[in-house]
């Protein structure tokens, strides 16, 4: 039984050790890597110059055409993240911050995504090769339930979020195979969907009154001289639920409705998503609104 | 409790520490243990089926002891019969009433009558399938004086219940099983060594081959209309690689396992796909599954004994019922069917006990012979899992015929933002590492075993499949 147990001690010690050592080899990959998605495109970088920097969800990143701003000249990117929640947006700001990026304006999509201040899991994941490598990132997930199995039992984030960055993607990074995300200055233009959905259910979504990340958001603009500017993007015609949006702007006042800018079906690829006409049709008022020069 | 789970992980290292160093004094202390664990084991998934468990487990055990003591031929037949009935009514009920139900209501309605079907509100038991059939080969032993009745209840409720193989199998019999549970078992570290290395090698089948193949398979046949001939093939292979490596790996797990206390069970799959015809296929996939009809089903039915006729007759039972075993959809009688018909012409030229032999390879025409035999056998294979993948008949010929008529043989990248070749490379690695350890149980074991195991492990952490988890597929059935 002695043996066994010695057996059983070496399987253990072989285990941990092949964690330890994939997860500083993922690591290192991850460290290199600044063209497979918004996050490693901040986090190996240096100061960049932005008018504007466009954050949020996919309701940010699919409706804000970052190519209008640059005609009207304005350098601008859309860092919204298809997926994400503002857990997500607040810790990408904070590491433009640590970037020392100049960012003179900020558009935050801040209207369904206000009804919860968790983290976005598949989104996240792209954060977390870096966690022991940056405190901000570090700080950011302490709250979070799993924290502690992410943080200290090395490799448990890639097996947790493999489909993420697991081997497929450590295989596509190390050999620099760009993605599309990055592509349009960030904006991802959707064609007009036959089977799209055209019918949404928000009834039972809340709007925090205090969404922790939100609020963090605006602080950081407000301790940075960022132009905080905070906007609900539209939904088509079939929503059930529509009030959700003045509950929204009566706990937050300081954010813009424009949900009723685009409303007809035909500039939608699904309900909560506006094709590229739908985007252009909005970018444009947007820019009318905020940015006349 | 899934074996490839965290709980599993905890609960496997406690019951190991508390059979060899707290319950180790006799065989009635192990046991007893093993019961508890199996039972807790069982319970984690619905404690409420718990009961059905041990009202079989009681029944078989009370029936058997009656039918030995019965005197009269009219009391042996009374308690046989009522343990036949009583197991298959469960089996009837739990697994198989909506599906009739279903079944007539649809036959009703194709003659021009309204009917609605009376469906059933109730979860399948995990794993009733397979103690059922060890109760029944149990009782049909009895009934034929093949064995004694076993009358120590605790001996023969670990026969039925022992948690590696309670619910997926290997389907055991009392006359292998019962006597190895009748003695106490002492620790014997070779054979804990290669339950470990089995333990490790079924995890790698599971979650690096099953689960991996299980992605890009399911984005193949749910969007199988849109896909090219290309696609749909290699469909076909990722499914053939996802049921084995799922199912032979769980069975490599519950073989490890139970090597840990000192119990060896049957084994249930030795390298199918290696096979030179559907004959030997069958020798070598679902092994328990196979033997079990043919002992119990295919030899009183009169097996070859009759002539060809009745020959033919008795293989199309056995392949249709085990068909229907594996789950309620007429998909897998068809499955059933389509395997009872390439089993034909090899009973009609008798030639089906032509392989019982290892495949032995080298520079000669017979063996590229040999080699055209295995792939067409796994041709063959592959064809007949497009009916047990697909959810409809009509899903699975539109498939095939998609894959017969598209002829483009392009990549694709499918819904799960892949392409579909990817796992090619990773499948022929697979069966490299198969095909050169087709004589032994695993690979790991004998020779640079601390190597093998570490890129076991290896594989296991870095390309395994997680965060899309999937359940063991003969966890249905």
């Amino acid at each position: 039984m002695k043996k066994f147990i010695l057996f059983i001690l070496k399987t253990i010690i072989i285990i941990i050790v092949l964690a330890v050592l994939l997860d500083y080899a993922y690591t290192s990959v991850y460290l290199q890597s600044n063209n497979r998605n918004k996050v490693d495109y901040v986090y190996n970088s240096k100061n960049r110059n932005y008018d504007v920097v466009i954050l949020g969800s996919s309701r940010a990143n699919n409706h804000f055409v970052s190519e209008m701003f640059e005609d009207k000249g304005f350098r601008t990117f859309n860092y919204g993240m298809s997926g994400g929640h503002l857990f997500e947006a607040s810790l990408l700001l904070k590491l433009m911050i640590e970037r020392k990026y100049e960012i003179k304006n900020l558009i935050l999509e801040a209207d369904l995504n206000l009804s919860n201040d968790h983290q976005a899991e598949g989104v996240s994941a792209k954060f977390l090769p870096y966690i022991h490598n940056s405190e901000t990132i570090r700080k950011h997930f302490e709250s979070e339930e799993d924290f502690n199995e992410l943080y200290y039992i090395p490799f448990y984030r890639y097996i947790k979020f493999d489909a993420k960055i697991g081997f497929r993607e450590i295989y596509k990074t190390a050999k620099g195979e760009a993605t599309s995300s990055l592509d349009n200055l960030g904006y991802y233009p959707l064609q007009k969907h036959k089977k799209g959905n055209m019918k949404n259910n928000i009834v039972n979504l809340k709007p925090l009154v205090h969404n922790k990340y939100y609020q963090e958001i605006k602080s950081l603009c407000k301790k940075n001289n960022i132009n905080f500017i905070a906007v609900m993007t539209p939904m088509c015609e079939n929503v059930v639920g529509m009030n959700y949006f003045e509950k929204v702007k009566k706990a937050y006042p300081e954010i813009h409705n424009y949900e009723n800018v685009v409303v007809e079906n035909k500039y939608f690829s699904s309900c909560g998503h506006m094709n590229d006409t739908g985007a252009k049709i909005f970018t444009a008022r947007i820019i009318n609104d905020f940015f006349k020069k | 409790m899934f074996f490839n789970s965290l709980a599993f992980a905890i609960f496997l290292p406690i019951v190991f520490v508390l059979y060899w160093f707290v319950c180790n004094k006799n065989k009635t202390t192990q046991n007893t243990l093993l019961i508890i664990a199996s039972y807790y084991f069982y319970s984690c998934w619905d404690w409420r089926f718990l009961f059905l468990l041990v009202f079989s487990t009681f029944l078989d055990y009370y029936t058997g002891i009656r039918i030995e003591k019965s005197k009269k031929d009219s009391g042996r037949k009374f308690w046989f019969w009522l343990s036949i009935t009583v197991n298959l009514g469960f089996l009837a009920l739990f697994k198989y009433f909506n599906f009739f139900a279903v079944s007539f209501s649809e036959l009703m309605r194709g003659i021009g009558l309204k009917s609605s079907p009376f469906l059933l509100d109730v979860v399948l038991p995990v794993g009733i399938s397979f103690y059922t059939f060890h109760g029944l080969s149990y009782v049909i032993d009895i009934y034929y004086k093949r064995i004694k009745a076993e009358y120590n209840f605790v001996d023969y409720s670990l026969f039925v219940s022992y948690f590696p193989l309670l619910v997926a199998g290997p389907i055991e019999r009392a006359t292998h099983l019962l006597p190895e549970i009748k003695v106490k078992r002492e620790f014997d570290l070779q054979k804990a060594k290669e339950g470990v290395y089995q333990i490790i090698w079924g995890l790698v089948k599971k979650v690096v081959i099953a689960d991996t193949c299980a992605t890009y398979a399911n984005a193949i046949f749910d969007n199988y209309t849109s896909m090219n001939s290309f696609s749909l093939i290699l469909g076909a292979v990722y499914f053939a690689f996802q049921i084995y490596g799922d199912f032979s790996g769980y069975s490599d797990i519950a073989l490890g396992v139970s090597k840990l206390f000192g119990l060896d069970l049957l084994r249930n799959f030795n390298y199918p796909y290696f096979s030179r015809d559907i004959a030997e296929f069958w020798r070598r996939w679902h092994i328990s599954l196979s033997s079990w009809f043919r002992d119990y089903l295919y030899i009183p039915l009169g097996g070859s004994k009759g002539g060809m006729w009745m020959k033919i007759r008795n293989t199309f039972i056995i392949f249709l019922v085990s068909g229907f075993w594996h789950g309620a959809n007429w998909t897998y009688v068809v499955w059933g069917g389509i395997n009872a018909l390439y089993f034909l012409p090899l009973l009609l030229r008798k030639s089906n006990r032509n392989n019982m032999d290892i495949v032995v390879l080298d520079w000669s025409w017979d063996s590229v012979k040999v080699v055209g035999n295995i792939l067409l056998t796994f041709l063959l294979s592959c064809l007949a899992w497009v009916f047990f993948r697909a959810k409809t008949i009509a899903d699975a010929v539109l498939y095939l015929k998609q894959m017969f008529t598209n002829a483009q043989f392009s990549s694709q990248y499918l819904a799960n933002e892949r392409y579909n070749y990817e796992l090619i490379l990773m499948i022929v690695l697979f069966v490299f590492v198969e095909w050169n350890n087709r004589t032994k149980e695993e690979p790991i074991s004998e020779g640079k075993t601390m190597l093998k195991m570490a890129l076991a492990i290896l594989a296991i952490i870095a390309f395994g499949t997680y965060s899309d988890y999937k359940e063991f597929i003969y966890f249905q059935f």
